[in-house]
């Protein structure tokens, strides 16, 4: 388990380091529907951090970062959660 | 290509939805008599690291940007059926705390992103002739990351193209050459980065590659 620490430290460290480099552009589909005047519709659900945004909070540097930082330990725990259910069986 | 919630018709979802729903039970049902516990850290750290990818857009030409899915390199490190499953959650979580994909659309993304990435596995297993030469299979990885992209997006292109939405824009005729011609370029940008990717997992940690291993017949598991 703990050969996996240095991994999940390098991943928080690359988000930190790229995310002001990120592009802010249009991505394939939305320029598509862009191109073609579909607007996007007000989601049915916005979820809590809109855009991998904190809405609280104004710098959007640390905003996304606190963000992305909440999203990795999210999906890294319920990742887990379904590594243990499918593996159940072999041991 | 996140497809957000408004995009496609209900019957578009509904019936997006019960493929993708087919696709996950069977590979919940493979991944059970495939994986030892082993995996468990691996796949989230895996899971985890694919979601921070996403967030980082890359320019792609024209003020429009993507970013790496990922499908391919999880099936490389997870081998097919953890990669869908994988792949899934980070899409579930994308969609239920960042507003990144919709609700309704869930299934629609999960088989474009989650199914065809994963699936992506059997294409690299297929194209590469000699699986001991690892010329063959980074070039296989390179063939098979940039087509699940470009599938992914002609899937997309077809599920919009026959929503209302899209339909009074000119329907299928014009969204999917639209999406192609875009997610072409993109699958350039995710068929580098995979490659890249694996290639230095193979030199630093040729462990952790499960998808190579199930490639090349060494685990005891049968995979068909």
């Amino acid at each position: 388990m703990k050969r996996y620490l240095k991994p999940l430290i390098l991943i928080l460290v690359c988000l930190a380091v790229f995310i002001p480099f990120a592009s802010n552009a249009p991505d394939g589909l939305e320029r598509v529907a862009g191109t073609l005047g579909i607007e996007e519709h007000t989601p049915t659900w916005i979820g809590l951090m809109p855009d991998y945004t904190l809405p609280a909070i104004g710098n959007p540097y640390v905003s996304t970062l606190l963000a992305g930082t909440f999203g990795v330990f999210l999906v890294l725990g319920v990742a887990f959660i379904l590594g243990m259910a499918i593996t159940k069986l072999n041991e | 290509m996140h497809i957000p919630d408004g995009f496609l018709s209900p019957a578009i979802c509904g019936l997006t939805y019960a493929i993708s729903m087919a696709f996950l039970v069977w590979s919940w049902r493979k991944a059970r008599v495939t994986y030892p516990r082993s995996l468990a850290p691996l796949l989230a750290v895996s899971s985890a690291f694919v979601f921070a990818a996403q967030m980082i857009n890359f320019p792609i030409a024209y003020g429009t940007s993507g970013h790496l899915v990922g499908g391919t390199f999880l099936s490389i490190l997870l081998g097919p059926y953890a990669a869908i499953l994988s792949m899934t959650i980070v899409l579930m979580m994308q969609a239920l705390f960042f507003a990144d994909g919709g609700m309704l659309t869930f299934g629609a993304n999960v088989f474009n992103m989650a199914v065809i990435g994963g699936l992506s596995f059997f294409l690299v297993r297929f194209l590469t002739k000699d699986p001991k030469r690892s010329d063959w299979f980074f070039s296989s990885v390179f063939v098979a990351s940039w087509l699940s992209v470009v599938s992914g997006a002609l899937a997309c292109g077809l599920q919009i193209g026959f929503s209302p939405v899209f339909s009074d824009a000119g329907g299928i005729a014009v969204t999917v050459p639209a999406m192609l011609s875009w997610h072409v370029l993109i699958g350039l940008g995710e068929a580098a980065i995979t490659t890249a990717l694996i290639s230095q997992l193979h030199r630093l940690q040729p462990a952790v590659l499960n998808g190579l291993a199930i490639l090349r017949g060494e685990t005891h598991e049968k995979i068909s």
